[in-house]
This record gives structure tokens, sequence and C-alpha cells, in this order.
């Protein structure tokens, strides 16, 4: 596995800022925006140069969400040992997912549209494709490629295809993942709903005030259990489901249907019951909405939730990267049997009373589950469970 | 400008504003509930609307929740527009 | 076994193959553009429908005949590289019409790829598997796999599968700006004769019901392989083992349809596959009909269906002729760009 975020730019930098619970979210240094100083954010503070020089991916037309992306993706290959020869064969899948894509160079792109001649460099690059397109020519990658956009769930839906895929013979191993970087689009697109907020989020918090945006990517090497021999694992994929709460646009039903029913479907494709899920990495970002449906379907579901926390109070809502690196993250509380602190909380939602955990804990943990919930009503929950 | 003028202003602001397809200014009537039902209008709608008094009264709302207050039928937001506008 | 049957289809392009199907008189495009002929918007309730792009609204109107008579899929699985783009771009222009001001949510919250789906959902209260593969001119190809896998895993269950692309002005300049599309002035009976780098845009939505039951099915879908290579002999060597692995013994394709788009750069492609086909195999093209777009194999396998269930077939999409009457197996093969191939077969029901 391999990720990048505001917090660390490997897993191993991550769980170290998760265990002294340290917050990635600042005011934004990297580009304009007139929220820069109003609007924190989970900024990774390397600059798009800095990190194509690192990577040596200099050719032109290469976005920022794409170098996040070649970043955690070059983590997770060598993490994992793959060689050149398996990461170019017919049965390695790439699956990405991405929202903003290249649309985090909005500037550029408003001017190319404009044009009847002449394009910039990126003219092919807008388009949320064009990261897992970079990935698979860099790595002569030809198996099944495919990015996933079903917005904030999007890297939880590629986690689930990828695992799919392996499960229908269709692919030997498979490379899943998403990378997202900030944009003036979603910046204003979310700051237009009146669901950012200008202090660091509060996930769970009753005076909670909307979530802050930020950056990251993560990628997770899936193989089948018979090809396993003596590699590193981290943890086994065991339930997985989508489901669409179907009320909305951008926002979830009070009861949470959706939401109840991807947990409840993860668990029965996992065949385990509410009471063997050690931890919940929740989707938590903080809005007045997300944060207590969440709740009440986490009621719903377990009666009495187990322990919970959202690791977007560490590095923001990365979006289209939230879910592949909340399930690096859920790995991490796996393989290294601990708990993250959940921070800024400080007084339970009045209706609900749930409290996330906020303080670092040593612990046995069998099963964890990730949720991720985007626009459009689309849920899925992941559960991972120790190998 | 007159209460009646403005309010048949609005209406026609609203509808071209949130693109409701085949509903006429005619159509709304004064006391009737903006949201949920009447026009069926949902917090999207309520968020669309704060930005329409901004960009065509000069009126700033920061807080959606203000703005359910004002929000309720064409009556409550014309005299608010009234009260309020800078341009 | 097949991946799935189709049981129903539905399609709006740029001709006429909504409602009363005609595709024998050629619909001309406008402004160097193969239009859709949009239906008239019935059957959405006006809340949601003044919300709805162009591709949001033209992919719900192909897709709610299937809905009909208390259908309830269990999943809706999409591919699409451009539905939300238009919005984008509405917001894109907002932002900067008020410099980062005050703006409207709207645009933003429809600007998502997976508005269609989720539209649909809300439209139909479907809770079930709600997916949109957005991978470019293979985003459809992804949606039938994911499709096939979910059928695999439940045999009973009915899926909705669809793919949506429409002609976003800015999308047209940017693609223009890549040279994608002919610059030159056309008449489209001469598309694939210019030989001049480029392709006509174009736009449309094809819907499919499908599922594991092979009674009273259209047609089966039997394979789908995909690959990004630039090479020419990469892409026929996957044919060849596309073909080999999926053809039963002695079977031949009947017929051929490629997605063969007059840009002269891509033709190599499409004629090396022609010529690993058998003498006796028919020919077909259709981009003539729709245009070039991302998920333009969605109308290809329309066309598939159609001629698999013995309708008119006409001249203009015939490259090289074939009997009409003992069509049983068809292959497609598409690229896009140059960078994207697939090759999909599909054949009647119940003959293999």
């Amino acid at each position: 596995m391999g990720l990048i975020t505001a917090i660390g730019d490997s897993a191993a930098k991550n769980r170290m800022a998760l265990s002294l619970g340290k917050c990635g979210i600042s005011t934004l240094e990297l580009f304009p925006s007139k929220y820069a100083n109003s609007l924190p954010c989970g900024e990774i503070k390397i600059g798009t140069q800095i990190l194509a020089q690192k990577l040596n991916a200099t050719e032109p037309g290469i976005t920022r969400t794409t170098l996040l992306a070649l970043h955690a993706f070059e983590e997770a290959i060598l993490d994992s040992k793959l060689t050149v020869e398996q990461l170019s064969s017919f049965d390695t899948a790439l699956i990405g997912a991405s929202t903003v894509g290249g649309m985090c160079l909005t500037d550029e792109l408003y001017m190319d549209a404009q044009k009847t001649e002449n394009g910039s460099e990126y003219i092919n690059s807008y388009d949320c494709s064009s990261v897992t397109m970079y990935l698979q020519q860099r790595y002569k990658m030809a198996g099944t490629i495919s990015t996933i956009n079903t917005a904030c769930s999007s890297s939880a839906n590629a986690i689930m295809y990828g695992a799919r895929l392996i499960k229908n013979g269709l692919a030997k191993r498979a490379i899943v993942g998403g990378a997202d970087s900030l944009a003036k689009f979603t910046i204003n697109g979310f700051n237009a709903l009146h669901i950012l907020s200008g202090e660091r989020c509060t996930p769970f918090d009753e005076r909670r005030k909307g979530l802050n945006l930020g950056e990251g990517a993560a990628f997770i090497v899936l193989e089948r259990e018979e090809d396993i021999d003596n590699k590193k694992v981290y943890a086994e994929l065991t339930g997985y489901f989508n489901s669409n709460d179907a009320f909305h646009p951008s926002s979830l039903s009070d009861e949470g249907f959706g939401p109840y029913l991807s947990m409840k479907g993860a668990l029965d494709s996992a065949k385990l019951t509410p009471a063997d899920i050690g931890f919940i990495n929740a989707h938590g970002t903080g809005t007045e909405n997300n944060d207590l449906v969440e709740s009440r379907a986490m009621l719903q579901l377990f009666t009495t939730p187990p322990p919970f926390a959202s690791t977007k109070s560490n590095i923001g809502h990365t979006l289209g990267a939230a879910g592949a690196i909340e399930a690096v993250y859920s790995l991490l509380n796996l393989h290294y049997q601990e708990l993250y602190p959940g921070l800024n909380f400080s007084q339970p939602i009045a209706e609900t009373g749930l409290m996330p955990v906020d303080l670092y804990t040593k612990t046995t943990l069998q099963h964890v589950m990730s949720n991720s919930f985007g626009f459009g009503g689309n849920c899925t929950s992941l559960i991972f469970s120790k190998s | 400008m007159e209460t009646a003028e403005l309010k048949q202003q609005l209406k026609k602001q609203i509808i071209e504003f949130l693109n409701l397809i085949s509903v006429k200014p005619e159509d709304i009537k004064d006391d009737e509930p903006l949201f949920g039902e009447g026009l069926g209008l949902d917090s999207i709608d309520s968020i669309e609307l704060i930005v329409l008094l901004g960009r065509e009264y000069g009126i700033t709302i920061q807080d959606p929740k203000e703005g359910r207050k004002i929000l309720v039928d064409i009556n409550t937001m014309v005299s608010y527009i009234e009260q309020h506008r800078t341009k | 076994m097949p991946m799935f049957y189709i049981h129903q289809t539905s399609c709006i392009s740029p001709q006429q193959t909504f409602d009363s199907v005609d595709i024998s008189v050629l619909h001309q495009p406008v402004e160097h553009k193969l239009k859709v002929i949009e239906p008239v918007a019935t059957g959405i309730p006006m809340g949601t429908l003044r919300r709805m792009s162009k591709a949001v609204r033209m992919g719900v109107m192909a897709a709610l005949p299937l809905l009909q008579d208390g259908t309830e899929p269990a999943g809706i699985i999409i591919g699409t590289a451009n539905a939300g783009m238009e919005d984008c771009f509405y917001f894109l222009k907002q932002m900067v019409d008020y410099n980062e001001g005050l703006l409207t949510p709207g645009n933003f919250v429809q600007s998502t790829p997976n508005a269609l789906a989720s539209q649909l959902s809300m439209l139909k209260q479907n809770h079930g598997y709600n997916i949109t593969h957005v991978h470019l001119g293979l985003a459809f190809e992804n949606a039938m796999t994911d499709a096939g896998m979910m059928i695999k895993e439940n045999p009973r269950n009915n899926y909705l599968l669809g793919a949506v692309d429409d002609i976003p002005s800015y999308n047209y300049i940017l693609n223009s700006l890549a040279g994608w599309f002919k610059k030159e002035p056309f008449a489209l009976e001469d598309l694939y004769t210019l030989q001049t780098p480029g392709s006509i845009a174009g736009e449309g939505t094809a819907m499919f019901l499908v599922n594991g039951n092979p009674e009273d099915a259209i047609a089966q879908l039997r394979a789908v392989e995909t690959i990004h290579t630039e090479e020419e002999e990469a892409v026929k060597q996957r044919l060849k083992y596309f073909l080999e692995k999926n053809l039963i013994n002695g079977e031949e394709i009947d017929v051929l349809i490629t997605g063969e788009n007059g840009d002269s750069r891509l033709l190599h492609y499409y004629l090396a596959c022609e010529e690993m086909m058998p003498h006796t195999t028919g020919i077909a093209r259709f981009k003539h009909m729709c245009g070039e777009y991302p998920t333009a194999t969605a109308m290809a396998l329309w066309l598939g269906c159609y001629i698999l269930q013995k309708n008119p077939v006409p001249s203009h999409i015939i490259k090289k002729s074939f009997s009409k009457k003992n069509c049983k197996t068809i292959l497609i093969y598409n690229n896009y760009k140059g960078g994207q191939h697939s090759f999909i077969l599909l054949s009647v029901p119940g003959c293999f």
C-alpha cells in the first residue's frame, strides 16, 4: 500500500502522524484562491514542480492529481514488491478513482475552452480518467483498467470493483485506489453549498460547522489468497457493499437508509454480525447532515456502535481519494492493532450522544469497517479483517 | 418600485434562476410556501435564492438558516427585499 | 457461459432510434456535430427535470422505457466520460464571472458524472448497486464487465446497463483543439473517404436491460476484452487471443461492426482487424450515424442487437455485405483516440 496526504508522504509517516494526533489542515499556500486565508484545507505542502522532479515525471501535461496518484502508486508497488513483468501482465488490473482529475487546473481549463487554436499542454489532461491513463502508460499496464467517479465514494468503489475482478477470475491482482488534489473548482463548489468550515472540522461534534477539503492519494495492491506465499499481508478485504440512498443529489436522507444498507450489506457479504466489528473509520465529514445521519444509521444497525472516528479531522475530505486513504488507515489499524484519535471533538451530538475515539489506543482488532458516502446518495462500506 | 411590481419581477427572477420549466409568474401565489409543498423547492434551491437576493438586490445573508426565515413565501421575500435592498 | 443476456434495448442518437425506429434515412449533422434527436421529456417530475443537464436528461429518457411495468433493476451500471461536463463548465464560468464570489451550487452538484445513475435511483427509488465508470473510451466496456460480474454473482437479478455522452460546447472546443474533429467542412457521405485526420463530433445514449436468463432474450453478450496500446501488432494479437478463447471450434463471425470514424490516423487499426476476419464475414460501420464520442460502443451494441433481431439493415452501414438472414454472431471492434481498444462479442441467444 502507498499513500500521500497532508500529514505525510508515506504510509509510515501517516501512521506516525495519526498516532500523535497530528492535524494537517491549514491555510492554503500553494495556489491562489480568494479563500486561501479563510477556508483551511488539508494541503500537501509539496509544490507540484518539486513533486514532478522527485517522481521523474516531467513530461508535459501532467497534473498535480496525477503526481499525487503516482506518488502513492509507486510506494504501493515498492511495498508489494511487484515486478515490472507483473505490472504489465494481462492479469494485473488497475482501477483508479478521481472526482477532480485534471480539473485541478481550473484556470488553464477555462482558458483552453475559450480558444480556437493552440491549446495548452494540458488539453488532454482535464478528464478524470487522465490520472489512471498516465499510470497505465508509465507502467505499460495491459489488464483491465478503469476509472470510477461516484463522487466522494469513488475510490471505495474502485477497491470493490478490483476485488470483484479478482473474485470473478478476471484478474490475478488489482491495484486499486484514488487521487484528488485541491482545486478552486471544489473549494468554490462546496463553499457555494455552505458546507465548508472556516475552522478545523470537528466530526461528530454537536457544534460542527462543516468540512475542510483535503488532497491526497492512496493505492492498495489486492491479491488472491492462493498467490500470497510469503508476501507481506496487511489484511484481508472480507466485505463490501454499495447502495444508493435515493433521496437527494447532495444530502443524505434523515433516516440514513443508504448508509444503513451499505453497512448492513458489507456485514452480510463478509458473513459477520454487527458485534464482530471492532472499529469504524466513519465517513464523518463534519457537516451537519452527514454526521447526524451516519450516527443514526450506526445506531440503527449496531444499537451500541463500536469505537469509531473520522480521519477527516486529520487530513480533510479528500473526495475521490477518501475511500482509498481511509482503507489504508483501516489496514494500519488492523496491522498494528491500534486506534488513532479523532481530533477536535468536545461535545457529542445531542440526539445521538455518540463519541468518537479521541485517544490513541492499543487494542485487539479483528474486523474494521470503512464508510464512504458521496453525492447522488452513493454509499459504500468496506470491511477489512485481520488475516 | 411598487410592491406589486416588485413581486412580479421577483417571481420572474425565481423562475429563471431555478429553471422552473413550465411555471408562469401567475402560477406562484404570494402566500404559497416556496419549500416542501407549493413549488416543492429544496435545500439547494434555498441557497440559490440567497444568491439571487445577493446578485439582484445586493442583500447579503451569511447563514442559510437565517435565509429560511426570509424564504417562506413571496410576501416574506418581498418585504425583506424592500427593507434591506442595496440596489 | 455468456456474461449476460440482453432483454430490452433503448437508444437516443442523432438518428431515429427512439420510439419508432427508422434508420433507413440518414440525419445530417448540424454545425459539424451529429446531435441527438432529443425526445420530449415526459415522465420526469418538473422538480427533477429542471436541474438535469442534456446528458442526464437523455440518459433518463432512454432508460425510462426499460423501467416500466414495475421492472426494478437490482443495480444501475453506467459508463460515461462527459456526463456532468456541461454543469461543470457552467460552474467554472460562474467562478470566473463572479470572481469566486457568490455562486449557485446547483451546477456544482450536478457536475459529477454519477448524476445520471443517481437521478435514476432517485426517480425509481432504487437503493441497489449504483456505479459510474468514467474511463473515457472504455467506460462502457467496464460497465459491461461490471454488469457481467453482477449477474454471475446474482443470476436472477435484472440490471440496467447503459452509457451516455453528449457534446457540451466546451468539450467540443477542447477536442477540436486537440485535433480530434475534422476542421474542413464535408458531407457526411464522405466521412470514410476523405482520408484526413479527425472525425466528426457526436453524442448518444443507449440503455440495456440485462440478466442471466436466456428465455426471450434479444441477444447474449458473450465476452468483452479491452487493451490500452498504440501498437497495431498488440491489438491484432489481443484479437487473435480473444477469438481463440471465445469462439467455438469452426465458428465464424458473421458481421464485424467497426468503429471506423474517418480519422486517417486510426484507419490502419480497423483495416488490420478486418484482415483477420475470414472472407465470409461482413463488415458494418456506425460512426456516420452517431459521430465520435467516448461511449459510442453502446450505440454499436444497440445496432448489433438491432441486426440480430432481423430488422431491416440500411445500406449506409454496410462496408462489406453479409447475409442478413443467417446473422448469428457479431463482433464489435472500436478504438478511442488510438489508445483504447475494445472487442465485444454478441450472438443470438441459445445458439452456443
